[in-house]
């Protein structure tokens, strides 16, 4: 009987969003919600299998801009206030719900107490430092830890920029061993973005594996011997773990993924949203923007608007089964695979941290079921971390070259390239070209010089996240992400222009530097291609 | 940008305006005290308003204030020296980006001096701009090419890639009227590569193994199939040939 292994990778991204110029800023939200939603419970979740000696193994890739703004004492301060406005809703929402509408006031209360339960972790627990809670479970053997690009740029359209790549690499490391006191091993692909080649710089950096996405060995140029079902090492032996596609489509799939179970909670419906202005006005954005809050009590029910309110027994009752659902697919796939491979199969799970908690309400619970039904089936999973298996297992990787790919639709560059974002490339390529520029014509300059230049850096970095051109493709909040690569790049033109008629626009730089907190030890002359 | 309701303020946020409004005894006033206080202050500065539209003004101006607080008021993008993006840059050059192994999207820009090499001082000169695509099949090493006609006014196009397995790379040409060629830019290469299983897609058919560990990954129980125009041609490809 095979034994079959599962790595289980999320990715927690955030793209760098902090406005302290003014008192409250719309898509600084991304981040409170994220905390409240996924990463405080991820952590509690964590924390009662170890309190319970359950065993488990994840990978989680947290991102250098993610890593930052935890870090940020403005943000902190914000996330504060934002759990208190939290609080004070639900204490309302406790009253209004008890008189108004009783059926709802168990998720009200459900909501009220995570909102107090998040603030003690938050203050007492981790003293305001979330990822102190992800490094003592990676400590204990629990978690691996892996870092991404430094702001989550999508590298196969840089591909022509070496120094940039290698820029979003070595920061990305950098960032990481400052935030957690050593090397990682693993480097997560933002959007599972890989081209051929790619490997070289990742190996540079010391990094040992990455993700790719399932079509990355179906396509490759070599015959593959186990196509996702185990990872393999490129001919730099850096290894790459493709995602399984029917294992990641249990969850991840919009037709018949778990999450869209008629019983759990509707995302989409929100008090926010339902509740009269009057009531909900303090909680929501000026002007009378109406925004998510949290508190929802309504379940997906089906594809209509009559929706029937959220069942917190019902629901974790599916939880139950579809964990046990999992787990059975995992088997069941296992051994009909046992035939047709020679070794144990790998299924390589790779998602979006936020998945779990923000938009799948449920999904942490699910997590959670997975690893506790686990422990008590007498035949096991292994939960492995990708370090962990090649420490075992490096030796018998076959040798391939994955193929260029992405998790993106259609499976390439189209949504990060297509006619809502295109225009973008002209002037990030441009100010890389330039950067490179000032990198050779202005080397190991020192004080005011050396900062106008790293900050110059910094804004060619920040114009690279692939949150901008996705949220343009996706037509979110599109105003904010246009306005952010705008920005950056007339910020890195002021560096440019300046520089190039040896002056420093000392008032821009200050405000940069202190709008722009990341990367405090940046060297500009990373992006010197003579280095 | 979002300007904040009053209303909407945590406490602590009503309190550090207070404070930086310099109100008397801020630190002992509650909530409703503080709002109270607040919109007194600054509604102080609207007296000439007349009381019919004060209100509106008012919150205006109370907001723009709030907004403000800090004494940032300027974004860092609207400070002296920060000038809009340019919708070309001054150089010629073109770049090809891969967006998929059937399409490339490249742009380009040609300076003042290669426009006026191209189209003369006037302008008017009667010369043509095309994209000369040239593929070369990485296997075989032969070399093609095609041609896209553009306009004087065109920044980018998208451009279909006849093959996979094979590199492509695209100059930016022009015509004169006595039909000589020229290159002004040319791009660098990008390359698709040919998946091994597309050419041996009836090994994949034949040796149920291979089908069960490559293909039948990307295909859930529903029949969902992973999203890829390659993968989706070589499902049909096994459909026609084999099951």
């Amino acid at each position: 009987m095979s034994n079959p292994s599962v790595a289980f990778i999320l990715n927690a991204h955030l793209p760098f969003v902090r406005h302290p110029e003014y008192p409250r800023f719309l898509e600084e939200d991304w981040l409170f919600e994220s905390i409240s939603e996924s990463y405080l419970p991820l952590l509690r979740m964590f924390n009662r299998l170890v309190h319970d000696k359950i065993q488990f193994k994840m990978t989680i890739s947290l991102s250098p801009t993610l890593c930052c703004m935890l870090t940020d004492p403005v943000l902190k301060e914000r996330f504060l206030e934002y759990l208190e406005r939290h609080i004070e809703l639900g204490e309302k929402e406790v009253v209004r719900c008890t008189k108004e509408q009783p059926e709802f006031l168990e998720m009200a209360r459900f909501y009220l107490d995570q909102a107090r339960e998040n603030l003690n972790d938050f203050q007492d627990r981790y003293r305001g430092n979330i990822l102190e809670g992800f490094k003592a479970l990676e400590n204990s053997g629990h978690l691996e830890l892996a870092t991404t690009a430094a702001t989550h740029a999508y590298l196969p359209l840089y591909k022509d920029y070496p120094t940039a790549i290698n820029a979003q690499i070595e920061l990305g490391v950098q960032s990481f061993l400052t935030t957690f006191g050593h090397l990682p091993k693993g480097f997560w692909l933002p959007e599972c973005g890989y081209y051929p080649g790619l490997e070289e710089s990742l190996k540079y950096h010391g990094i040992s594996w990455f993700q790719t996405a399932s079509q990355s060995m179906l396509l490759s140029p070599d015959k593959v011997e186990y196509g996702t079902y185990r990872p393999v090492q490129c001919p730099n032996g850096v290894a790459a773990f493709p995602r399984d596609f029917q294992t990641t489509s249990l969850v991840w799939s919009n037709a018949s993924g778990y999450p869209t179970d008629r019983n759990y909670r509707e995302f989409y419906r929100d008090i926010g949203y339902d509740l009269p202005m009057e009531y909900i006005k303090p909680y929501i954005h000026e002007p009378s923007l109406r925004v998510f809050t949290g508190y929802k009590y309504w379940a997906i029910t089906g594809q209509t608007d009559q929706k029937v309110p959220y069942r917190r027994d019902l629901a974790q009752k599916r939880v139950a089964d579809h964990a046990k659902n999992f787990l059975y697919n995992v088997h069941k796939k296992a051994k009909t695979l046992e035939g047709a491979l020679d070794k144990n199969p790998v299924f390589t799970l790779g998602y979006d941290a936020e998945l779990f908690g923000h938009w799948w309400f449920e999904g942490i619970d699910w997590i959670e079921q997975v690893f506790r039904q686990n422990a008590e089936n007498e035949q096991q999973a292994s939960f492995v971390s990708p370090s962990i298996f090649l420490a075992k297992e490096k030796d018998t990787l076959q040798t391939v070259r994955p193929a260029f790919s992405s998790w993106g639709q259609g499976g390439y560059s189209a949504v990060w390239l297509d006619g809502s974002n295109a225009w973008a490339y002209r002037h990030i390529h441009k100010a890389i070209e330039r950067m490179e520029e000032l990198a050779v014509r202005f080397n190991d300059q020192i004080s005011l010089k050396q900062r106008f230049l790293n900050q110059a850096a910094r804004e060619v970095l920040l114009s690279m996240a692939s949150d901008w051109p996705f949220i343009l493709f996706n037509k979110s909040s599109t105003e904010y992400a246009q306005k952010r690569i705008d920005d950056h790049l007339k910020n890195f033109n002021v560096v440019y222009g300046n520089m190039c008629k040896n002056a420093v626009n000392t008032e821009w730089l200050v405000k940069a530097e202190k709008r722009d907190i990341l990367f405090s030890d940046i060297d500009y002359n990373i992006f010197n291609p003579e280095r | 940008m979002i300007l904040i309701n009053i209303d909407s303020l945590s406490t602590t946020e009503l309190q550090y305006i207070a404070q930086q409004e310099r109100l008397e005894d801020w630190q002992t006033l509650d909530r409703e005290e503080l709002i109270d206080a607040l919109e007194e202050a600054f509604g102080e500065q609207d007296d000439e308003v007349y009381s019919a539209q004060k209100g509106k003004i008012h919150r205006n101006r109370f907001c723009n204030s709030l907004t403000d607080y800090r004494g940032d008021k300027q974004n860092l993008s609207d400070l002296p020296g920060v000038e809009p993006l340019p919708e070309t840059y001054l150089d010629t050059s073109i770049h090809l980006l891969l967006r998929d192994p059937q399409w490339a999207y490249a742009y380009w820009s040609i300076s003042p001096a290669s426009r006026q090499m191209v189209f003369g001082e006037d302008g008017q000169a009667p010369s043509s701009l095309f994209l000369r695509v040239q593929e070369t099949r990485i296997e075989s090493g032969e070399v093609l090419s095609f041609d896209i006609s553009v306009d004087r006014e065109d920044t980018q196009w998208n451009i279909n890639l006849p093959n996979m397995g094979s590199s492509y790379l695209v100059d930016l040409c022009w015509r004169d009227r006595k039909g000589n060629e020229m290159s002004l830019a040319q791009s660098k290469r990008v390359e698709t590569y040919p998946a091994y299983w597309q050419k041996h897609s009836g090994e994949l058919a034949d040796n149920y193994a291979s089908f069960l560990s490559n293909f039948a990954s990307l295909v859930t129980k529903e029949g969902e199939i992973v999203d890829n125009p390659v993968i989706r041609d070589l499902a049909q490809q096994l459909c026609k040939g084999v099951l």
